[in-house]
């Protein structure tokens, strides 16, 4: 039965050329869970909000959107508040008040519900998300991860029908990323609940969805199970690159069925090397096939260094535990490097030691050979971007903010034309970051350290940014990444650095790297593990499998 | 415990409090006491005030994007106070009144000087707090044209309204101690609190100079923007 | 009955309010007496030996108030000394002391207070009174740490991009109005997402509830009436006119008449009912553990 209908919608928003939804028609059963994909700009979050009246952006509209049946504009007011349940994308914005308990009482309070209805629903509610132990805490002192599992709880208490959620996992890191998902998954076999979900990070989703709705430029490309549509969107690489790493493999390879998880992957990718071992009649077994011999690289450092820790220790205060324990790292000049690790592990602690924001009390930090004291920030040695760009916009139009920063714009690297009169609140999350980049590039500083730079960006513009990466790296300049993004990580640094508890464990070219790492690696890597070495990239794992069905027998070596 | 369940209860209420149970309070306090009676007066007709104002604002129905700009800006008044020579509560609350009128002024006022006393600490001139800071709210609302055209008279109405602030609270100051108005007192608390004045005064000022057309631009920007 | 911290913020907040009122309009040397040792009891109850600095500074504060009023004030009959050419009197000095009194007991009570209501519970009442309000005040409880950390943020980005220079007053006021400005922006920014929040899950569709997680127990009632009960008999004696004291010109003091007897009384069991609360539920807590 469909419990939600949308029939010809097209939209468009005033003083805007085109339209954002072009005559867009699908439905949804209850009970299933579907996956709008769809690059930044393609409509995904114009759709979302369309369907529930509340959010629903001023413009012009046609056609119709059914919710059980009844046009979303003829529902009664509570009915509407309560039958879609909406979660955005910031975890800290969307909560409404100070303690967990209220907030989880807050949609309940707005019904009019009396008060032993309301303490009984949230009981329930906050001993099903396992909220119970933070239950009388206040909202502030909660992680990312748990603020927005309280968001969907308190989305949740209301019982809604259909749950929508505009990109919920963009601004949490990769587990409390995972656990989010893992709930939705739940709530979706436990109470049959809708879920229409967008999504930029489809690693997970994809295998969980029944359905994806594929938009581009306000058009619904396709409606369909995640194994039919990947397939078909093989000469799409802006809309490809998003998919699962296995999807990619098997797409770029034409698999029958397209494998989206790690272990499909695997099974398929066994099954495809024996196939190519009998059809070339090779005695080899598949596992060594395509194995490629090869000198590791030395992990030491190519030229002279742009930063050098040397036995580092940071805390915050004197009370509090050390941050950074005895962390040595250098950093050669001109090199792009990455820094992975876990949440706490003091990444950006120390990038905030090398930036001169923050002062060890114990070890030596260099930069370019100079004491971290006698550099001043600012005079184009160091330059830090922080993981939250907003805030470094202080104007009200991005030619103010670059005539602020001193920015000439044919001095970059990277073209911000058609944005000099919009509101950078009005912006893109890639472009505020291309923004933000701009204004700390206005120092032209040696050494860029990075904060997250990717965080909430989508596949395709991830790739140009990387593009972007690759070209100040060619002007001689030094990039240091702080990123939980392996398949960034994997795609763009010349070095990875692995930290935990203060400290680098391991550092090396991602190759080495990640092929050394068990867990903390990329699908790729732990899809082709014991069938190709050192492949850590869906690009490289492609082109070894070519490589293989060109050499027509894998013959070890060469 | 319940709110008040039965509408004609509360209908009743309402009338009854503001007319008469108010006006009764104060009334019997000034016969009752004797030596502090002066005192009395001053914080129940305070607090009566500031009670019927934000009633008046319980009952208009506010949307709910005025509502988080009114927090937003009550929190910033706080955090503002929080940073050593800032003091933006005046100048905040007026440029606040200017844009989105008088009584989102108020609001502003009166729950800043309530919220940020959770950090400076509670007392009985929390009520006064409020009031005053209520009021410049209010009257920049009323007087939001001529604010908004001329940038000499938007610094005067700072800077007059935040040294008014100043010596009210004095005059309150007094009343506490004395128990009734003396003007030598007056002049001593004045004077022990004159550095703290000027800095104020200064500081509200340079706000004002500094920061009235960008806080004005970025509100009437998120107005258009929220649709209000 | 339980201590203040345990019970309903409504009687919390009655009990305080009430003991502080009385002291605060009320000049009898006795009741500001009984005033300022139950709000100085009730606070150390609290928070034991610690708080030091706070009871110096009260002290000072006591000093300077009682001895400002014989300085500035010259009524009075009775001449202790003359300094400057002006009399400094004893009915001038003890007023001072009763006025300082009643500042400073006031200030130990408000003290209390502050630490007892925090923000929840200071919101419960005010729901009670207008849930409106309160969740214009819940709103802005939340944002003022979250707004403090983005502060923090941005001070460090700004510093990264050598924009903020602290060297004199000017320089550093000049840039913290430059980090209020971007916060500001971000603020009224993302403050949009919050109404969207809020209009998404129903805000302005009818009528509020409001739900707390405070109850009113038994214990409660049995404190708020015994509040009541004496707050009632104190403000009777009051209104009789049984604790008026008379400073000038000459002292008078009040009768011992029954009925101001009956109003110390009152007021004495009313200042030290709080530390009283308290007190009692130490002594249950002891009593059970010794049990289990």
């Amino acid at each position: 039965m469909e419990l939600l209908t949308v029939e010809n919608l097209s939209f468009s928003y005033p003083q805007a050329g085109g339209r954002a939804l072009e005559n867009v028609t699908c439905s949804v059963r209850r009970g299933e869970f579907v996956a709008l994909c769809g690059a930044t700009g393609s409509g995904k979050s114009t759709l979302l909000r369309l369907l529930k009246r509340e959010l629903a952006p001023l413009g012009e509209r046609s056609g119709r959107i059914l919710i059980g049946g009844t046009p979303v504009e003829e529902l009664p007011a509570s009915a509407s508040a309560r039958t879609v349940g909406f979660v955005m994308q910031q975890p800290e914005q969307q909560l409404v008040t100070d303690r967990v308990w209220h907030e989880l009482a807050f949609g309940l309070e707005n019904l009019g519900l009396p008060q032993a209805v309301i303490a009984r629903r949230v009981a329930e509610t906050a001993s099903y998300f396992g909220i119970e132990d933070w239950y009388e805490r206040e909202v502030s002192g909660l992680s990312g991860g748990q603020k927005q599992l309280l968001a969907l709880a308190s989305v949740m208490v209301m019982q809604p029908e259909i749950l929508l959620l505009d990109e919920p996992t963009s601004q949490l890191d990769p587990i409390a990323a995972s656990d989010f998902i893992a709930t939705l998954r739940r709530l979706n076999q436990d109470f049959s609940l809708t879920v229409l979900l967008s999504e930029h990070r489809l690693e997970e989703v994809i295998p969980l969805c029944d359905r994806m709705l594929v938009l581009e430029k306000g058009r619904l490309l396709e409606s369909d199970a995640p194994r039919r549509v990947i397939p078909r969107l093989g000469d799409r690489p802006e809309l490809l690159c998003a998919m699962p790493a296995a999807a990619r493999l098997g797409a770029a390879l034409g698999a029958q069925t397209c494998p989206l998880t790690v272990r499909e992957g695997r099974e398929w990718l066994g099954q495809w090397l024996g196939q190519l071992c009998r059809e070339t009649s090779c005695e080899q077994p598949p596992q060594a096939c395509g194995k490629e011999q090869s000198s590791p690289q030395g992990a030491g450092p190519a030229g002279p260094p742009a930063l050098c820790f040397r036995d580092v220790w940071f805390r915050y205060e004197r009370s509090l535990p050390d941050v950074l324990r005895g962390l040595s790292l250098t950093v050669a000049q001109g090199e792009l490097f990455c820094i992975l690790g876990g949440n706490g592990s003091g990444k950006t602690t120390a990038l905030g030691v090398a930036a001169g924001l923050l002062r060890a009390y114990s070890g030596s930090i260099r930069v370019f050979g100079k004491r971290i004291r006698e550099v001043r920030p600012g005079d184009g040695c160091v330059a830090a971007l922080p993981q939250d760009v907003q805030t470094v916009f202080l104007r009200n139009t991005v030619r103010e903010e670059l005539e602020d920063a001193g920015v000439r714009p044919e001095s970059l690297p990277f073209d911000l034309g058609g944005l000099y009169d919009r509101h950078p609140y009005d912006l893109s999350g890639g472009e505020q970051q291309l923004l933000g980049l701009a204004k700390v590039l206005a120092a032209s500083p040696r050494l860029l350290l990075l904060d997250e730079p990717t965080k909430g960006l989508d596949a395709d513009t991830k790739r140009g940014f990387i593009r972007i990466l690759r070209e100040l790296q060619a002007s001689g300049m030094t990039v240091v990444v702080v990123t939980h993004d392996v398949d960034f990580a994997a795609q763009c640094a010349d070095r990875c650095a692995l930290f935990f508890r203060g400290a680098a464990v391991s550092v090396g070219a991602p190759a080495d790297f990640f092929s050394e790492n068990r867990f903390y690696t990329t699908a790729a890597n732990r899809m082709t593990r014991g069938y190709f070495d050192r492949v850590v990239t869906v690009k490289d794992a492609i082109a070894r499998c070519r490589g293989c069905r060109r050499e027509g027998a894998p013959h070890e070596g060469n | 415990m319940r709110g008040i369940e039965s509408p004609r209860l509360r209908r009743w209420l309402r009338v009854l409090l503001p007319a008469v149970v108010m006006p009764a309070v104060v009334l019997g306090g000034a016969l009752v006491l004797d030596e502090r009676r002066h005192l009395f007066v001053s914080v129940a007709v305070a607090a009566c005030a500031v009670l019927l104002f934000l009633a008046g604002i319980e009952r208009r129905r506010i949307g709910s994007r005025r509502m988080v700009i009114a927090a937003v800006m009550i929190a910033l008044c706080v955090v503002g106070r929080l940073i050593p020579f800032f003091k933006p509560v005046t100048a905040l609350t007026v440029i606040t009144a200017i844009y989105l009128g008088g009584e989102t002024g108020f609001l502003v006022g009166a729950m800043s000087a309530l919220l940020s006393n959770f950090y400076f600490g509670q007392g009985p001139w929390t009520p006064f707090q409020m009031l005053a800071w209520g009021l410049i709210g209010l009257f920049a609302g009323l007087l939001a044209r001529p604010l908004k055209k001329s940038r000499a008279f938007l610094l005067c109405y700072g800077l007059l309204s935040g040294l008014l602030f100043s010596l009210v609270m004095d005059v309150w100051t007094v009343l506490w101690y004395n128990g009734r108005f003396d003007p030598a007192l007056w002049l001593a608390a004045m004077g022990t609190a004159l550095p703290h004045t000027v800095l104020y005064a200064v500081s509200n000022f340079a706000f004002l100079w500094l920061l009235a057309r960008p806080i004005g631009e970025k509100l009437e920007r998120v107005r258009i923007k929220y649709g209000l | 009955m339980y201590s203040l911290s345990e019970c309903n913020p409504a009687v919390a907040a009655v009990c305080l309010l009430s003991a502080a009122g009385i002291a605060m309009f009320c000049m009898n040397p006795v009741i500001l007496a009984l005033s300022l040792a139950g709000a100085v009891c009730f606070f150390l109850v609290r928070n034991g030996a610690g708080g030091g600095k706070s009871h110096l500074f009260f002290c000072l504060l006591f000093a300077v108030l009682a001895l400002v009023n014989p300085l500035v004030s010259h009524n009075g009959v009775t001449v202790l000394f003359v300094l400057n050419h002006r009399p400094v009197t004893l009915e001038a000095l003890l007023y001072g002391m009763a006025a300082a009194a009643a500042v400073v007991s006031a200030l130990y009570w408000f003290r209390s207070f502050s630490q007892l209501m925090t923000g929840d519970r200071l919101l419960y009442l005010f729901g009670r009174l207008s849930p409106r309000l309160a969740l214009v005040l819940s709103m802005a409880f939340r944002f003022v740490p979250l707004f403090s950390r983005q502060a923090k943020k941005i001070r460090q980005a700004q510093r990264a991009l050598g924009r903020l220079r602290e060297g004199n007053i000017a320089e550093t006021f000049r840039g913290n109005v430059r980090v209020f400005s971007i916060l500001l922006t971000w603020a009224l920014e993302n403050g949009i997402v919050t109404a969207d929040s809020m209009a998404a899950r129903g805000y302005g569709v009818g009528r509020r509830t409001q739900f707390s997680v405070f109850r009113f127990r038994r214990g409660d009632a049995v404190l708020l009436a015994l509040t009541l009960l004496f707050f009632g008999g104190a403000c009777v004696s009051l209104a009789c006119g049984a604790l008026d004291m008379v400073y000038y010109p000459a002292l008078v003091f009040p009768e011992c008449t029954p009925l101001a007897l009956a109003g110390y009384l009152c007021y004495g069991l009313l200042a030290f009912l709080p530390s009283l609360a308290q007190g009692w539920e130490v002594l249950r807590w002891s009593c059970l553990r010794s049990r289990i």
